[in-house]
């Protein structure tokens, strides 16, 4: 009797070895492919063209060609790049956390009339796309003479009707009870929104100002569409204008495209790696309203 | 509480300001300053006073001319300031002819973003010559002496719209045929000088697994040459109709295809076409291919055998077609402005900048008086390949003009990489998409 | 999303009626017109920057304007008959197609596929951790970025992809320029894009499942499967509707990474909405009608939510 329980046991734990090392390879195995294009990223980019496009691609470069690097730096300015993407990026984040709070607490726990259709208005705004209204908004800018201006960059991009709606999600989820209290002790709004919501909801707001960090710095159609010289151009755009083509010809340069790519990525890579617990937390809290 | 007051209040005045600027902004004519210099001030002939840049000032030129030729615009801009002290040009480089068309048309719906001056690729003249975008340039052309006239006649009407001169030619090419001389002297293979040859050619130029010519499927305009010297007219008189749908074009078609079908050539098409054909070229595994004179340095440099130019094979003409960029100067802008521009516009059109960029790319010299003189022969001297250009420069006529002409040719062309590659049946693939082209004409 | 969703997190506590005051006292009205205060600023950008240029676009809509001319003139319904009953038609169905085949896929891609990575990478352990960081990535490097890099593993000649299909004894594929692959190819992008962030999302979900009740499953005999059926899935469903929903919007809107790869090519094969309503604009100078496109278009995608949310009001499991 006992003898066969022993052996049931020894093959239960048998099994249960067995499964965790299938899920270990296949987790590897995923995360290996999910890593492959950045690695191929940054290994293209120290190659020479000539080995780029051989027929036999090498996994490990021959010669490290990290020239690919300054050549590019020498076709642009990827400083100004850099500061000019900061410096609108912070913007943006400032206006949508500014306006982005106050928004979602009055569409979370204020009382007012047609509270539901304004939420509305915001949720419409999710649903249309820059590249269709851009006109209007371009010459809106132009109007102010805010074209290749920090204006132009940062402001039609104030407001985040998705930052608003994440935001609001999470509001949501503070009992009453607690501003109820608030109130009772004689608190006003203001300190209500950042005494009593903000700091009980830090995890998503934490979130949503990194995506809205990550979005700035990475978006590109409307800075491309807004700065019509270097002066204000971002770092998005340097890196696409590598890789133009001209009389309908590719260049062929994608060591020098892919290097570009390192350059605009890693600031990205950085803060991910520095914040990336941050950038889960929030998520979750929305995602389970 | 006051704060957010503060800052709605605020807000709400923007909003108003906002709107009131904006409601008209795309409404009816924020009128431009054009129509004045049309004629002289008091009516009569326009002087070259009117046209002179007394005060200091800086101008805008977009282009999209990529980094390679960074220098050549550095050196160029430099000549030019040096001899326009008042002048300070800003050249920026806009991305892709697309990207710049797009910049180009946000900025002329503002009104105020607008360039001095601004190159466009040449399929792009009719639209922006019939929208008014461009300022007509006969006026500046009587007024300063601008020697118009040394310009072939095909580069002169590829940059009119209804009689009027809306540009000027500045970086001109046409189509041709790159072929690997090395191999064409070795193997003596006879290019093709007609249509019916092009059966033999194909025949001998091709062998295993080597390609005689690849067909540029990816623009219309590298295989468009073949029908309209057959007598394809593409755009019928009447502007709303095709007869892509006739017997010589569906011919023209099949034949196209059978040639593909053999493997003597193949459809090139798709995001990497254009550099995969280069490699194959460069690399030996085809005898030509089909490409625009303004790649002939990048061809050179990157072969390690003679690269020669042959003229695409003719029938009832052998004809070719414009192709590059030209310069226009926007309308919009203030006179001052467009004086500047037009000082600009008038150096890099000159017969100086023009043969810099001949001997520097392969973009064609552009003046009679170069191309008839001994000029031109030293050019010819340095690159004899030209020969095959030079000897047919009264051949190069204007590209088709038509409102519709860029959807028209999207049609075709997808028609024609659809049926070849996924060996479709290209005359019925061809008299079916000969319906949509005839709605898209007759829509515009 | 319903404003009156029970409280389920833990920051929460299980009982949230509002107490009604019977008279709307002078007081009561100054408070509810500073929350409406509140939310004025970002309604006021939202207009002008979202609301203003759809209400422009609908009335260039009837005009026939190229967005070069200055002038142009009103053609009543001109543009609204070519989308309804001339030659737009064939082209928007098709377009409607391609986009609705590729929200198809990558809401596929998010909720299937999030799923079973969640489950997958459920287990504490430090290179787990590690692991998991990466697959989540992707979805912060810029679209434009990314596309580049994919066109360059997807290049039919020297593409590294071809070439291990080749070597496991595979033809190459033309992947961005064959009708067939194309769109898959922009999928692969997408794919890589936003399964990590699904499965982040859905790990934190699962994690936040009572064990009782698998406790009280196992107790009765349920296997494993059985109880990711009867219980993971269904109380997972808040998460899912949630990715769902902002899926949903945001792969009806894609534009860039398509814009890259494939510029809608070929034959139309990657021509969603978005990049149609932009060629038409530039390509064909044809702002009148893309701005009837994009009109039906807003239409089309606010329904679609709207009836979502509806439905969903009905359908999803609060009760966690």
């Amino acid at each position: 009797m006992s003898d066969s329980l022993l052996v049931d046991h020894k093959k239960a734990v048998f099994r249960r070895r067995l499964l965790v090392a299938l899920q270990y390879t296949v987790a590897i195995l995923v995360t290996l492919i999910i890593l492959f294009p950045i690695f191929w990223m940054l290994i293209s980019s120290v190659k020479s063209s000539e080995e780029l496009l051989a027929p036999v691609p090498t996994f490990w470069p021959k010669e490290w060609h990290f020239e690919n690097y300054l050549n590019v730096l020498k076709k642009a300015p990827f400083g100004l790049y850099y500061f000019n993407t900061i410096v609108s990026t912070a913007g943006i984040m400032a206006l949508q956390l500014g306006i982005g709070i106050f928004a979602a607490y009055g569409f979370a726990k204020g009382d007012f009339k047609g509270k539901n259709v304004l939420f509305l208005v915001v949720l419409g705004a999710l649903m249309i796309p820059i590249q269709v209204t851009f006109v209007p908004i371009y010459v809106m800018c132009a109007r102010m003479q805010w074209i290749n201006t920090f204006w132009a960059l940062i402001i039609p991009n104030a407001v985040s009707a998705y930052f608003i709606f994440m935001l609001r999600q999470t509001f949501m989820s503070v009992d009453n009870s607690y501003l109820e209290a608030a109130k009772v002790d004689g608190m006003g709004r203001i300190g209500i929104i950042f005494r009593i919501l903000c700091p009980m909801c830090k995890p998503t707001l934490l979130t949503v100002t990194i995506i809205t960090f990550i979005d700035g710095w990475n978006s590109y159609f409307w800075p491309k569409m807004v700065t019509t010289n270097e002066s204000r151009r971002t770092i998005a755009i340097g890196v696409a204008m590598l890789r133009n083509t001209f009389a309908g010809m590719q260049t062929m340069n994608n060591h020098e495209i892919m290097a570009g790519a390192v350059i605009g990525v890693l600031p990205i890579i950085v803060v991910f790696v520095v914040l990336q617990k941050y950038l889960l937390t929030g998520f979750s809290k929305a995602a389970m309203k | 509480m006051k704060k957010v007051l503060a800052i709605v209040l605020a807000a709400a005045l923007a909003l108003t300001t906002l709107a009131g600027c904006s409601g008209g902004s795309t409404g009816t004519a924020p009128a431009s300053s054009s129509s004045t210099a049309l004629t002289g001030e008091d009516g009569g002939a326009p002087t070259a006073d009117q046209f002179e840049v007394t005060e200091p000032i800086e101008i805008e030129w977009w282009h999209a001319q990529e980094s390679q030729y960074a220098e050549t615009i550095d050196k160029v801009i430099a000549d030019f300031e040096a001899q326009n002290p008042n002048i300070k040009v800003n050249a920026i480089y806009q991305g892709s002819y697309t990207e710049l068309n797009e910049k180009l048309i946000a900025a002329q719906a503002a009104g105020n973003t607008l360039p001095a001056l601004v190159v466009a690729n040449t399929p792009y003249v009719a639209e922006y010559g019939a929208s008014g975008l461009c300022e007509v340039l006969d006026p500046y052309i009587e007024a300063t002496g601008f020697e118009i006239d040394d310009f072939g006649e095909g580069l002169v009407a590829s940059t009119q719209y209804d009689g009027q001169q809306v540009a000027l030619p500045f970086l001109i090419s046409t189509q041709i045929m790159f072929y690997n001389k090395t191999m064409a002297d070795e193997e003596g293979i006879k290019l093709p000088e007609t249509w019916d040859e092009m059966d033999a050619f194909m025949e001998a130029a091709s062998k295993d697994g080597r390609y005689a010519t690849v067909f540029p499927g990816w623009d219309q305009w590298y295989f468009e040459p073949y029908y309209l010297n057959r007598g394809v007219k593409l755009v019928n008189d009447d502007q709303v109709s095709t007869d892509l749908d006739s017997d010589l074009a569906i011919e023209t078609a099949q034949k196209l295809k059978e040639w593909c079908d053999k493997g003597y050539a193949y459809w090139a098409y798709g995001t990497d076409a254009s550099s995969i054909m280069r490699q194959n070229f460069i690399d030996g595994k085809t005898f030509s291919v089909m490409h625009t004179t303004s790649l002939y340095n990048t061809y050179v440099d990157n072969c390690d055998f003679e690269v020669g130019m042959h003229y695409y094979p003719g029938d009832v003409t052998r004809d070719s077609e414009v192709g590059g960029c030209v310069l226009l100067i926007p309308a919009k802008n203030s006179q001052e402005v467009k004086n500047a521009g037009w000082k600009l516009l008038s150096y890099l059109c000159s017969k100086e900048v023009n043969m810099i960029w001949a001997s520097e790319s392969g973009y064609m010299p552009t003046r009679n008086s170069v191309l008839q003189t001994e000029e031109g022969e030293a050019f010819l001297a340095e690159k004899p390949a030209f020969k095959a250009v030079f000897d047919n420069l009264d051949n190069i006529n204007p590209r088709i003009q038509h409102p519709a002409w860029s959807s028209f040719a999207n049609i075709w062309k997808e028609t024609m990489a659809k049926s070849i590659l996924e060996n479709g049946d290209i005359a019925a693939d061809m008299k079916n998409a000969v319906t949509e082209m005839n709605e898209v004409l007759s829509d515009a | 999303m319903k404003t009156t969703a029970p409280a389920n997190t833990s920051v929460s506590k299980p009982m949230a009626a509002e107490i009604p005051f019977n008279k709307p006292s002078k007081l009561k009205r100054m408070e509810q017109f500073k929350d409406l205060l509140c939310v004025i600023p970002a309604l006021i950008f939202l207009v002008i920057f979202t609301y203003y240029p759809i209400v422009d676009l609908f009335r260039i809509s009837f005009t026939d304007w190229n967005l070069i001319k200055d002038t142009y003139t009103y053609v009543g319904a001109k543009n609204w008959i070519w989308l309804f009953q001339g030659s737009g038609w064939d082209t928007f169905l098709q377009s409607l197609k391609v986009t609705a085949l590729y929200t198809l896929g990558e809401l596929t891609i998010t909720l299937v596929g999030g799923i079973l990575l969640a489950l997958l990478f459920n287990r504490i352990s430090k290179p787990f951790s590690a692991m998991r960081a990466i697959v989540f990535m992707p979805k912060y490097i810029a679209v434009s970025t990314s596309a580049i890099v994919f066109l360059w593993i997807l290049n039919g000649e020297s593409g590294i992809l071809n070439y291990v299909l080749n070597k496991l004894g595979f033809e190459s594929v033309a992947w961005t320029t064959s009708e067939k692959t194309a769109l898959l190819s922009v999928l692969m992008l997408t794919a890589w894009r936003v399964v990590g962030y699904a499965m982040m999302i859905y790990l934190s979900a699962i994690r936040g499942i009572s064990q009782d009740y698998y406790e009280a499953a196992s107790l009765d005999g349920a296997n494993g499967f059985q109880q990711f059926w009867r219980i993971t899935v269904p109380l997972l469903s808040p998460t899912t509707l949630f990715l769902f929903v902002t899926t949903f919007i945001a792969s009806m809107k894609v534009f860039q990474s398509v814009d890259v790869m494939t510029e809608g090519g070929p034959y139309g094969s990657t021509q969603v909405m978005v990049h149609w309503i932009y060629e038409l604009a530039f390509k064909d100078f044809r702002v009148d009608r893309a701005a009837v496109v994009s009109c039906v278009f807003f239409i089309i995608l606010v329904t679609f939510t709207a009836a979502t949310l509806k439905w969903s009001n009905k359908s999803v499991n609060y009760d966690s």
